[in-house]
């Protein structure tokens, strides 16, 4: 109804053709800058011997997480029976695929031999927090296509593939099963991206157990709060209301509660980190940060303030949870926070690196790090293939408002 | 009340079913089997060093422990042993440096040359986290490559606290400017994308070792670094042989490994500088 059909000759320049064209330049602009990648090797970063993870991994990390709100909503529509959530369930899952395929294409480009991807697939070393977590991601993506497939079916285009259609019904049938997988490998990868770092004995500023508990709060909140952002932009551009408003409000209440936990727990991260002990290896480090870096702006500023109490306020404060408008922007802020809390711990444990040579005046030098225009385009490319997907998902597929199939 | 099922009424219905018991049973035996392989089987944490040495067979073998030792009150900086090092593993850019050399100096004021070439750690950070085990501790103590299996992911390089890992960011095409003076290329050069690190000469230990020469004794049998130093600053050897160079020297000598609270285990000891008279 809402929607206008139009002519099909008629590509006049409306804003959503002006959006779409303006992310279609964008992603070929990074699928060249991805060509250099493969051609020239990682020269072409700014990354270093001393600094050898950086801007993609932020993006790797950052995608991840926030595709959490696939395994969250999935978990609590179909596991723990809360039907009124049902509506957004779709839209996570499709979030979360965008989320994960770009995170693998990150990591593509990321490892130095693209060609030997599957190696952690047939070499195994159980040790490896890595390897667990390059079998969980490989093994979700399969259940996020899986989810994501019914819906892709539903589209015009499979109108006269009936088996298709047949396909899609009995996949969509296994919908509860596959929530639960999804909920056990979220709980684990998730959690063992934070440990990537927490498990590292010889690096004092990441060694501890509470970073893999602060990465997957931090998924929760940033996963649930960017499907409900899409959802809420999404349905200011269609004026159309996609899910109820006391549905809409009760979610951004419980991300608040959630914003709020992970405050807890990060405080006392800090305190007993930082603050109540002075750990030889993390009190340096973070001195030499200070010193160096903008580390304190990163991490009080925008991750501890500007994404952490200003949106928790925002959300659990009722008059400013029932405008839009201050709702979008706490939303938004939490999917901040957690990049900049992933660019923040990948570079505070390489940035300023262990002193090992004892004795001496521990005048390590910190080392530096700024992406190159091509690190940067190739992520540009990956965000703008997420945006895209979503964009024709949302306008071409019935993420809000399935037709009843049965 | 009503109650659409009567059985539930019945009160000789059965507290466990058999199928209930047969899937409690099944979940208290997976979980029993699951905790076991985590206790003590392959996924246990003492199995780090099995890492990888399956897939490479008869490498290294236990009889040995190759340790080496740096006297860093001899040391003079001249840097021959990073030459050497550069010309037999084919190492052209300065950058990439498997073992180091730099002016450092004691909180008590003393200066010296500090020496690093890889720890050998027996609990090597970076052999545990390589999601492909790439990177192992063979039985005799080396912490071996191999660069047909690693991804280039580089988590090693971020595990490892010495910082001795490199990572072909380019492909290495250029000339070697150290040799021949310091020597020739005794291993290929490694393609664009792997991880490399120093290998404490292995290909000299391996082939030395099975033509009977004692490693640290005869010199085309120890690491090219220990070979090229001018003033014995550097001792190699088996420390599981009591007569051998390294044994008598860690007898003789006060030595100490970098950061043993990391509990890395390193195979590398060091004597510390003396402060000069002026």
């Amino acid at each position: 109804m809402a929607t206008t059909v139009k002519s099909p000759s008629a590509l006049t320049l409306t804003p959503f053709t002006l959006w779409v064209g303006g992310l279609a330049i964008a992603l070929l602009v990074g699928l060249f800058a991805m060509l250099q990648v493969l051609l020239n090797g990682l020269q072409v970063t700014g990354l270093s011997d001393i600094v050898p993870w950086g801007l993609w991994i932020t993006l790797d990390l950052s995608s991840i997480a926030l595709g959490a709100g696939a395994f969250t909503f999935s978990a609590a529509v179909y596991l723990f029976r809360i039907h009124r959530l049902e509506p957004l369930a779709r839209p996570a899952v499709f979030v979360g695929f965008l989320g994960y395929t770009s995170a693998m294409l990150a990591l593509a480009m990321d490892i130095g031999r693209p060609d030997r991807f599957y190696h952690p697939l047939i070499y195994w070393n159980v040790h490896s927090v890595l390897w667990e977590i390059t079998w969980c991601v490989v093994l979700y993506s399969m259940v996020l296509f899986l989810e994501v497939f019914p819906v892709l079916a539903e589209s015009r285009f499979f109108d006269r593939l009936l088996w298709v259609r047949r396909l899609a019904h009995r996949i969509h049938g296994l919908t509860p099963v596959l929530a639960v997988v999804g909920m056990g490998l979220s709980l684990l990868h998730q959690s063992s991206l934070g440990a990537t770092y927490g498990v590292l004995s010889g690096r004092a500023i990441w060694f501890k157990p509470s970073l893999p508990i602060m990465f997957i709060i931090s998924a929760v909140a940033g996963g649930m709060s960017l499907t409900l952002l899409a959802t809420i932009i999404s349905s200011k551009l269609l004026h159309r209301q996609l899910i109820k408003p006391d549905v809409k409000r009760e979610v951004a209440r419980v991300i608040g509660y959630t914003t709020l936990a992970y405050l807890y727990i990060k405080l006392w991260d800090w305190a007993a980190t930082s603050y109540y002990s002075s750990a030889p290896g993390t009190a340096s480090a973070i001195q030499r940060l200070q010193a160096t870096t903008p580390y304190t702006t990163t991490f009080w500023g925008i991750e501890i303030i500007l994404a952490g109490i200003v949106p928790a306020v925002i959300l659990l404060y009722q008059p400013l949870r029932r405008n839009d408008r201050a709702l979008m922007v706490a939303l938004g802020l939490i999917c901040l926070g957690v990049v900049v809390n992933r660019w923040n711990v990948t570079l505070s444990g390489l940035v300023a690196p262990p002193a090992w040579s004892p004795g001496v005046l521990g005048n390590v030098v910190a080392a530096t790090y700024f992406p190159t225009i091509t690190e940067i385009l190739v992520a540009v490319g990956i965000f703008a293939y997420a945006l895209l997907g979503f964009t024709l998902g949302v306008r071409y597929l019935q993420l809000y408002n399935p037709r009843k199939s049965h | 009340m009503t109650n659409k099922n009567p059985k539930e009424t019945e009160p000789s219905a059965p507290i466990l079913t058999r199928s209930d018991f047969l899937k409690i049973g099944g979940a208290t035996l997976g979980a029993v089997v699951l905790s076991e392989l985590v206790i003590s089987g392959p996924f246990s944490p003492d199995a780090i060093q099995g890492i990888g040495a399956e897939a490479h067979p008869h490498q290294g073998s236990s009889d040995h422990q190759w340790h080496m030792a740096i006297d860093l009150d001899r040391c003079i900086g001249c840097l021959y042993c990073v030459r050497a090092c550069q010309a037999v593993n084919d190492v052209p850019d300065d950058e990439m440096r498997w073992n180091i050399v730099f002016p450092e100096r004691l909180e008590d004021g003393t200066e010296f040359f500090m020496n690093r070439p890889c720890q050998h750690c027996q609990e090597a950070p970076c052999v545990r986290v390589c999601p492909v085990g790439a990177t192992w501790v063979r039985p005799d103590g080396i912490v071996a490559m191999d660069y047909d299996r690693c991804i280039g992911c580089r988590y090693c390089q971020v595990a490892c606290p010495y910082d001795v890992r490199r990572f072909n960011w380019k492909t290495s095409d250029a000339p070697n400017p150290y040799q021949p003076t310091w020597g020739s290329a005794e291993v290929p050069r490694r393609p664009r994308g792997v991880v490399e690190k120093c290998t404490f000469c292995v290909h000299r230990i391996d082939r030395g070792v099975e033509q009977g020469l004692k490693p640290g004794v005869d010199r085309s049998a120890t690491p090219a670094c220990v070979v090229a130093c001018p003033v014995g600053a550097r001792i190699f050897g088996d420390i599981l042989d009591p007569e051998s160079p390294i044994s008598q020297f860690l007898a003789a000598n006060t030595t100490f490994r970098l950061r043993e609270d990391w509990g890395t285990e390193p195979k590398v000891h060091y004597v510390r500088p003396r402060k000069k008279e002026a």
